[in-house]
C-alpha cells in the first residue's frame, strides 16, 4: 500500500513538475516574444521624436536616415506580424503584392523628403518590384500560392475565370495604349541632366604663374603634425578663432573667415552656415554646393577645392560637361594665400577634414 | 625504361615521377622567355654600337634608360585610321575585343575547374563518386574544347580589326611589345597541344594510376601556361592604361620588364583571374541549368542539376573575393592618377558605375535565390524557410543603399525641387561609407545563406552544438554590427582614415566566410541526415536563376571593360598616344549599354550553339547518377564544399 502510494505520489510530483516546467516554458516564450514585439512598439513610439530630432537637425543626418530606414523595415514586420496573428487576417499573396509595392510607392515618393529625382524613384520601384517576385517565389507553397490564381485566370473556364480573363485582356492593351499616349505627348519640361558634381581635375593648373600639381601640392597653412604629415586641424575643431591665445592655425581660419564673409563675399552664395543657401542662391539653377553636406568638400582634397575655387565655373574641362556653374574664377580677384585661408576655413566651419592620400 | 616502369609501381613514386615529369614541362615552359630577357640585357650594348647615346627618363619609374626605339607618332585621321564604310571603327573593335576576351576567358577558366574537379575525384575513396567527378570534369573539358576553336578564330578576327582600322596604334604597340608577342603566339602552340593531349587522353590516362597522375599534372600545366598567356595580353592594356618602360614621348627604354611591369599591370591580372574564373563557373552552371531544363530522364536531370551546383559553387568561390580585388585595383589606380580615379568613380564615369553596382547587386540576389530555391529538394529545409524573407529584406535594403547614386540625373526643376545637388537623406547613402557597408552585408547574408544550405538536411550530433552554434551566430551577429558600426563611424572621421576602415569590415566578412564557414563545417561532422539531396528536384526558377547569374557575369564585364577602357579619354595610351580619330569621345551611357548589351547577346547566342553542339555529341549515360536521382536513396553524392 505504501510503495503504491510512493508511486501514485512520484508520478503526481513527476506530473506536477512536468506541467509547471512546460507552463513556465510556454510563459518563457510567450514572455519572450511580448518584449520583443514591446520593444518594437516602443521604438516605433520613438519614431516620431527622432524624426523631428532629425529635421530640426538635433541629430546628424546619416543616423537620422539609417533610423528611419531601420524604422521602416521595423514597421513592415510590425505590422504584417499584427495582420497576420492578432487579426489573424490572411492576405493571399497575389493581393500581398501589391500592397507592398503600394506601401512602398508611399514611402518612397511621399514620405521621403525632399522628393527624390524621378530617375532615382523608377530605380527604387524596379528594385522593389524584383523583390516583391523573390518574395513571392522564394519557397514552392509561397510560389503555388502566388501563381495558383494566375493560372487559374488564365487556363479555367469558370465564370470567375473567364470575367477577370476577359476584364485583365482588356485592361492590359489599354494600360500599354496610355503609356504610348503618355509618351508620345509634347511635354514642355527641361530634359533630365546627368550632371557630374565632382568633375575629374587636371594634373596641374597654372595658378598666377605657378604650375600646381594638384596630386602633390598641400595648403600650405595647414602645417605638419609630429608624423610629418599634414596635420588634419581635429583639435581646434569648435575652438575659438578670436580668441587673443589662439593658435597659428585658428588665425589663419579667423582670416579665411573674414575673406569668406568679407572681401570674397563667398557667404552671399554659400550663405553663413556654408549650406549652399546664401541670399543670392536661389537666383541659381542649380544652387551653389552645399559643404555642410558629407558628400561635397568632405569627399575631396583641397588641391581639388583650390582649383574648383581658382578656375571656376569657366576653367571646369570639356569632358565634364554638362556642368552648370555660376562660380566666378577667384584667381582673378584674391591670391593663392587667401584661397588656401578661406578652403581651412571652410573645413574648420563644416567640421569635415579634407580627403588626404594615405 | 623497364627497370623505370617497375620502379615506379609504387603509388608514392608514382607521385614523385609525376611531379618530376612535371617540373621538366614547367622548366621547358620557361625557355620562350629566354630571347625577352637576353634583348633586355643586350640593349645598352647595341645601343653602344652606334654613334650617339641618347638617354631619357622612364615616363613612370622615373629612371634613366637609353633611347631604344622611335617616338610614339602623332596620329592624323584619316591617314593612321582605317574604316569600314560609315561604321564607327572603335565599336567594330571594341565589338571583336569583347567577343574574343568571353571566349578566351572561358576556354582559360574552365580547365581551372576541370583541374580541382580531377583532383577532388581521384582524392575520393569511393570509385563511384571518384568516377562520377572524373566524368564531370571531361564534360567540362568537352563545352571548353568547343570554344577554344571559337576563340581561336575571334583573335584572329581581332588581329585582322586591328591592322585593318588602327594600324598606326598597333604597330606602335608591337614595336614595344614585339619579343613578347612572339612568346604569346609560341604559348599559344604550346596550349593547343597540351590542350589537346590532355582532352583526347583523358580515356586512355584512365587506365593506371601513375597515367592518371600525369594527366592531372598536365592540366597544372595547361593552367599554368593558359595563366601566362593571359598575363601577356593584360600587360598590354595595362600599358595602355598607364604606361611604364617608355619616356614621356613614347620612346621604349629598352627594359621589357618595365614595359611589362606598369603600375596597373599586378592588380589587373589578379582582378581578371578571379573574373574569369568567376564568369567560367557561371557559363557551365548555365550550360548544366540548359541541361537540366531539356532534360528527359530523372538520371539526367540529376546529373545536370549536381553538375550545375558544382560548378555555380566554384564560380561563387571566386565571385566572393572579387569586389575586394576591385577595391585593390581602384585604390591603385587613384594611386597612380588622382584624376583618373575621380573620373571613374565620381566624375565621368560615375554612373557607369551605378550600371556595375546593379549587376553585381543582381548577381548576389540571384545567388542567394537560387539557393534558397534549391534547398526545396533537401528534406529538413522547411526549418529554414521562413528565415528567408528576412534575409531578403537585409538584401534589398542593403542594395538600395548600394545602388543609390551620388550624382542623380534630374531634371533642373527636381533638382531645384530638392533643394541641391545633394538630398539631405539619401545623399548620406551616395558616398564610401555607405556603400562598403552595403556591399558587405550583402556578402556577409550570402555567406549566411550557404550556411544554412550546408545544415538544410541536417541536424549536428557533435556534443559542443550548442556552444558551436552560438559561435556561429556571435561571429555573424558580430561581423553585422561591425560592419554597420564602422559605416556610421566613417561619417564622422577624416576621409583618409574612413578610407582605411574598409580594411577592417572586409576582415568581418571574411572572418564570417572563412571561419564562420570551417566553424558549420566542424559542427556538422557526421552530422544526422534528415534524408539525403534529391537531385533532379531543383524548381525551374532555380534553373532560370543560374541563367541569369550567368547573364549578370556577362553583363558585368561587358560593362567593366568598358569602364577600364574608356577611362583612358582620348587617349590610345595615358599621356603617351592620343586617339586622333573622329571617335575620340566618350560614349552616352544609353550607346554604351546598347552596345554592351548587343555583346552579350551576340555571344549568348554562339554560347548556345556551342551548348547545343555539346547536345549532339553527349550520348553517354550517366550511369553513376541513376543512385542519386529520385527520392531518397542511399549512398548519394554531395558535391565539394557542400558539406
Amino acid at each position: 500500500m505504501d510503495s503504491g502510494l510512493k508511486i501514485a505520489g512520484m508520478t503526481g510530483r513527476r506530473f506536477a513538475q512536468f506541467i509547471h516546467y512546460n507552463k513556465r516554458r510556454r510563459v518563457c516564450i510567450m514572455m519572450k516574444r511580448k518584449t520583443l514585439l514591446m520593444a518594437i512598439f516602443s521604438a516605433l513610439l520613438l519614431y516620431p521624436v527622432i524624426s523631428w530630432a532629425g529635421t530640426e537637425k538635433y541629430i546628424n543626418a546619416g543616423i537620422f536616415a539609417l533610423i528611419v530606414e531601420i524604422g521602416m523595415g521595423l514597421s513592415i514586420i510590425f505590422l504584417a506580424w499584427f495582420v497576420k496573428n492578432k487579426l489573424k487576417i490572411h492576405i493571399p499573396k497575389l493581393m500581398q503584392a501589391p500592397i507592398i509595392w503600394g506601401f512602398a510607392f508611399i514611402v518612397f515618393r511621399v514620405i521621403l523628403q525632399p522628393p527624390i529625382p524621378f530617375t532615382l524613384l523608377a530605380v527604387y520601384m524596379g528594385i522593389i518590384t524584383i523583390a516583391i517576385f523573390l518574395y513571392s517565389s522564394i519557397d514552392e507553397p509561397s510560389w503555388k500560392e502566388f501563381s495558383t490564381p494566375i493560372r487559374i485566370m488564365l487556363q479555367e473556364d469558370t465564370k470567375n475565370a473567364k470575367t477577370s480573363r476577359y476584364i485583365v485582356f482588356a485592361a492590359l492593351p489599354l494600360l500599354i495604349g496610355y503609356g504610348t499616349y503618355d509618351k508620345m505627348l509634347p511635354k514642355f519640361e527641361e530634359p533630365v541632366e546627368l550632371r557630374t558634381v565632382h568633375p575629374a581635375p587636371p594634373a596641374s593648373i597654372n595658378l598666377h604663374g605657378k604650375i600646381i600639381n594638384l596630386q602633390t601640392e598641400y595648403n600650405p597653412f595647414r602645417g605638419k603634425g609630429a608624423d610629418g604629415k599634414e596635420e588634419a586641424g581635429a583639435q581646434y575643431m569648435g575652438k575659438n578663432p578670436f580668441a587673443a591665445d589662439a593658435p597659428k592655425y585658428l588665425q589663419n581660419v579667423r582670416e579665411g573667415g573674414e575673406i569668406f564673409f568679407g572681401t570674397a563675399g563667398c557667404v552671399f552664395c554659400h550663405g553663413d552656415n556654408l549650406d549652399g543657401r546664401g541670399m543670392f542662391a536661389f537666383a541659381f539653377n542649380p544652387i551653389p554646393a552645399n559643404f555642410s553636406d558629407p558628400g561635397t568638400i568632405a569627399q575631396l582634397q583641397e588641391t581639388f577645392v583650390l582649383w574648383r575655387v581658382s578656375k571656376g565655373g569657366p576653367g571646369v574641362p570639356r569632358e565634364t560637361f554638362p556642368w552648370a556653374s555660376a562660380m566666378p574664377p577667384w584667381e582673378k580677384h584674391i591670391t593663392q594665400d587667401e584661397m588656401w585661408k578661406v578652403i581651412m576655413f571652410e573645413y574648420w566651419h563644416t567640421g569635415f577634414y579634407p580627403r588626404t592620400w594615405d | 625504361m623497364r627497370s623505370l616502369m617497375r620502379w615506379l609501381q609504387s603509388p608514392k613514386r608514382k607521385r614523385v615521377g609525376a611531379f618530376l615529369a612535371l617540373s621538366l614541362f614547367a622548366v621547358a615552359l620557361l625557355l620562350p622567355l629566354v630571347p625577352v630577357f637576353a634583348v633586355a640585357e643586350d640593349t645598352p650594348a647595341a645601343s653602344s654600337d652606334t654613334p650617339k647615346i641618347e638617354k631619357a627618363k622612364d615616363v613612370f619609374y622615373k629612371t634613366e634608360g637609353i633611347v631604344y626605339g622611335p617616338p610614339a607618332p602623332k596620329l592624323k585621321y584619316p591617314d593612321n585610321y582605317g574604316t569600314y564604310g560609315t561604321f564607327q571603327s572603335r565599336t567594330i573593335l571594341w565589338m571583336a575585343n569583347q567577343q574574343h576576351l568571353y571566349f578566351g576567358s572561358f576556354v582559360l577558366a574552365v580547365p581551372m575547374f576541370v583541374m580541382v574537379v580531377e583532383l577532388v575525384g581521384m582524392l575520393q575513396k569511393d570509385k563511384r563518386m571518384s568516377k562520377k567527378y572524373d566524368d564531370l570534369a571531361h564534360e567540362f573539358m568537352k563545352i571548353s574544347l568547343t570554344a577554344y576553336s571559337i576563340t581561336a578564330i575571334l583573335g584572329g578576327l581581332l588581329i585582322f580589326t586591328f591592322l585593318a582600322l588602327y594600324p598606326g596604334f598597333f604597330m606602335y604597340l608591337a614595336s614595344i611589345f614585339r619579343p613578347v608577342m612572339h612568346v604569346y603566339a609560341l604559348m599559344f602552340i604550346l596550349e593547343s597541344g597540351v590542350l589537346y593531349v590532355y582532352y583526347y587522353g583523358w580515356d586512355k590516362m584512365n587506365d593506371s594510376p601513375f597515367l592518371k597522375w600525369c594527366h592531372l599534372s598536365l592540366s597544372v600545366l595547361l593552367n599554368t601556361v593558359g595563366l601566362v598567356l593571359m598575363f601577356f595580353a593584360n600587360t598590354w592594356l595595362a600599358f595602355m592604361q598607364a604606361p611604364a618602360g617608355v619616356d614621356d614621348q613614347g620612346r621604349f627604354l629598352g627594359n621589357i620588364w618595365n614595359a611589362i611591369h606598369t603600375p596597373l599591370v599586378i592588380p589587373i591580372v589578379v582582378h581578371r583571374i578571379l573574373g574569369n574564373a568567376a564568369f567560367g563557373g557561371g557559363v557551365v552552371a548555365a550550360y548544366a541549368a540548359y541541361r537540366f531544363l531539356a532534360a528527359k530522364s530523372p538520371e539526367e536531370k540529376a546529373h545536370y542539376d549536381w553538375m550545375s551546383y558544382t560548378a555555380m559553387f566554384m564560380g561563387v568561390l571566386n565571385l566572393i573575393p572579387l569586389p575586394f580585388a576591385g577595391y585593390w585595383l581602384m585604390r591603385e589606380v587613384y594611386a597612380y592618377r588622382q584624376q583618373m580615379g575621380i573620373t571613374l568613380m565620381g566624375g565621368l564615369l560615375a554612373w557607369v558605375f551605378i550600371m556595375q553596382a546593379t549587376m553585381i547587386a543582381t548577381l548576389f540576389i540571384t545567388l542567394n535565390y537560387y539557393l534558397w530555391t534549391a534547398m526545396g529538394r533537401m528534406p529538413g529545409s522547411e526549418r529554414y524557410t521562413r528565415f528567408f524573407k528576412y534575409m531578403l529584406l537585409v538584401l534589398i535594403v542593403a542594395t538600395l543603399t548600394w545602388l543609390t547614386p551620388h550624382t542623380l540625373v534630374m531634371t533642373p526643376a527636381e533638382l531645384k525641387a530638392m533643394g541641391g545637388a545633394q538630398h539631405p537623406v539619401i545623399g548620406n547613402y551616395g558616398v564610401m561609407s555607405a556603400k562598403n557597408t552595403a556591399i558587405n552585408i550583402i556578402i556577409t547574408t550570402t555567406v549566411l545563406c550557404f550556411c544554412i544550405y550546408q545544415r538544410a538536411n541536417k541536424v549536428p550530433t557533435v556534443k559542443w552544438a550548442w556552444w558551436g552554434n552560438l559561435a556561429l551566430g556571435a561571429i555573424f551577429v558580430g561581423a553585422a554590427t561591425n560592419v554597420i558600426f564602422l559605416g556610421i563611424y566613417g561619417y564622422f572621421i577624416p576621409a583618409n582614415v574612413r578610407i582605411g576602415l574598409s580594411v577592417p569590415q572586409v576582415c568581418s566578412t571574411l572572418t564570417t566566410l572563412f571561419i564562420g564557414v570551417t566553424l558549420n563545417t566542424m559542427i556538422l561532422k557526421n552530422a544526422r541526415s534528415l534524408g539525403e539531396i534529391r537531385w533532379g528536384q531543383m524548381s525551374t526558377r532555380g534553373a532560370y536563376a543560374l541563367f541569369l547569374l550567368a547573364v549578370a557575369f556577362t553583363w558585368t564585364m561587358a560593362v567593366m571593360g568598358y569602364i577600364r577602357s574608356s577611362v583612358r579619354l582620348h587617349w590610345h595610351i595615358n599621356e603617351i598616344m592620343r586617339d586622333a580619330s573622329p571617335w575620340a569621345f566618350t560614349n552616352p551611357i544609353g550607346y554604351a549599354g546598347n552596345i554592351n548589351s548587343l555583346n552579350v547577346l551576340i555571344f549568348w547566342t554562339m554560347l548556345l550553339f556551342v551548348f547545343w553542339l555539346g547536345t549532339l555529341t553527349d550520348k553517354k549515360v550517366h550511369s553513376t547518377v541513376k543512385d542519386t536521382a529520385g527520392e531518397g536513396i542511399e549512398g548519394v553524392s554531395i558535391p565539394v564544399g557542400s558539406h
